[in-house]
């Protein structure tokens, strides 16, 4: 009976070969793309605790589907998992999430470091860019992003959004359009 | 005509055209400017440092937040042979049945505790907590409706201590799950509800990485709470629970 009464062990063990290897594969095939899926998922959310969180579930999707993933770049498949996940995000918690300081994650240095006056221009027009991109309309913003920020092809664009090459094209010609105003807008105030 | 100028820059023009295109862009002063200008913005936009990078831990987190599927706790079958040769050894027969009894109920618990371990873990980190947040068992009760094949009991234990914040569905042991979400002081407490196949059992309490784990049967419900509150404490919540039940 005193066999009966041993403590259960709940160590953590090695998991089963098979489940560790899916894991090892998951891992190394998709967070070398981290980077990218979380450049993607902090313009959408406006956010930097959103898009922590929004990354972190659509990593729990993907693993989820892995097994449905062929191969090849996982990048285009991650990116279209982490948009959809922001769309539902945002959908759940517009009204209450204010967005983050704008200059939040890209100003730690000049905050950090005296810097010679070329840098400071820098910085500044950096904030306006960065600005203005953000008042952009989310299906404007997560094209140009796609495009200018990650360098994606129509197509692959187009199948992250689930929409066709041509309405690709013309959010992408608008997007541009309404940005370049946006910071036409900006100098001249400035100035 | 600024779509076809938008694929030209973007170089995804089809080689006629994009000669085509060339050759309209000696003409055109507009359409030169206009690149000219999609240009510099292009420049702005691809400064390395207008990308937000993720947090240093990040990876971690994600890592650590992939369920664990399939575990099984490999030590068991060590632990299992060793226990067998040692009962041998002092010269306790031991039936068939009680064998079977050692090799299936811990590993059960085992296997349990891990599962809602990682249940109570992911709904804190995924920071999706509650599907319906509410301090009124009257409407988190019914809220389950049609959701569930069973009726999880919901009782607002905020009189004893342990006020009730909501609910969401889960998922434990093959089965839908009602997990019913309490709190003491700063600890949140997962109670996960779903159907049992045994007779009732009384209160016991395990634990692991941190977290206790306080379990019983009763009414045909498996019952389990997860938290990182003490042992004690989860323990008397557990009673609560039990008491306010029919």
């Amino acid at each position: 009976m005193g066999a009966m009464d041993a403590p259960v062990s709940l160590a953590p063990e090695d998991p089963p070969l098979g489940e560790q290897d899916k894991r090892t594969s998951f891992e190394a095939a998709t967070l070398p793309h981290l980077p990218a899926v979380y450049n993607l998922a902090r313009w959408l959310t406006r956010n930097d605790q959103d898009a922590e969180d929004v990354v972190q579930e659509a990593y729990l999707r993907a693993f989820r589907f892995f097994d449905n993933f062929r191969g090849g770049d996982a990048r285009p498949w991650l990116l279209a998992i982490v948009r959809n996940t922001c769309l539902t995000w945002l959908k759940r918690n517009r009204q209450d999430r204010p967005t983050s300081p704008l200059d939040s994650a890209l100003n730690i240095v000049a905050a950090d470091t005296p810097e010679p006056d070329e840098q400071l221009v820098q910085a500044a027009n950096r904030r306006m860019v960065q600005q203005a991109l953000n008042e952009l309309p989310e299906e404007f913003r997560e094209v140009v992003v796609l495009r200018e920020m990650e360098g994606l092809a129509y197509k692959e664009i187009a199948a992250i959004t689930d929409s066709a090459i041509g309405t690709v094209m013309s959010r992408l010609a608008r997007g541009r359009k309404l940005l370049r105003d946006k910071l036409v807008d900006r100098q001249t105030d400035g100035s | 005509m600024h779509d076809l100028l938008n694929a030209y820059f973007d170089n995804e023009l089809p080689e006629a055209d994009r000669a085509a295109f060339e050759q309209h862009l000696t003409e055109c002063p507009e359409c030169t400017l206009e690149l000219e200008a999609q240009t510099e913005v292009r420049v702005a936009l691809q400064d390395e440092k207008l990308r937000y990078q993720p947090p240093p831990n990040l990876a971690a987190r994600i890592k650590s937040s992939l369920p664990q599927v399939d575990w099984r706790p490999v030590p068991w079958r060590r632990a299992i042979v060793w226990m067998a040769a040692a009962s041998i050894l002092i010269g306790i027969g031991l039936t068939a049945t009680g064998l079977g009894l050692i090799l299936r109920a811990p590993s059960r618990e085992d296997r349990l505790a891990q599962e809602t371990m990682a249940n109570h873990t992911r709904a804190l980190q995924a920071n999706h907590l509650l599907d319906i947040a509410s301090t009124n068992q009257h409407k988190v009760k019914p809220w389950f409706q049609g959701k569930l094949d069973f009726a999880p009991p919901v009782e607002n234990l905020a009189e004893q201590g342990y006020p009730l914040d909501g609910g969401r569905l889960d998922y434990v042991d093959g089965h839908n799950a009602a997990a019913l979400v309490y709190h003491r002081r700063d600890h949140v407490i997962n109670l996960f509800i779903w159907p049992a196949s045994s007779a009732d059992a009384p209160i016991r309490t395990t634990a692991g990485r941190g977290y206790n784990i306080a379990f019983w049967c009763k009414g045909g419900l498996n019952l389990w709470a997860v938290s990182d509150l003490n042992i004690d404490e989860l323990r008397e919540f557990a009673q609560k629970v039990q008491e306010a039940t029919p």
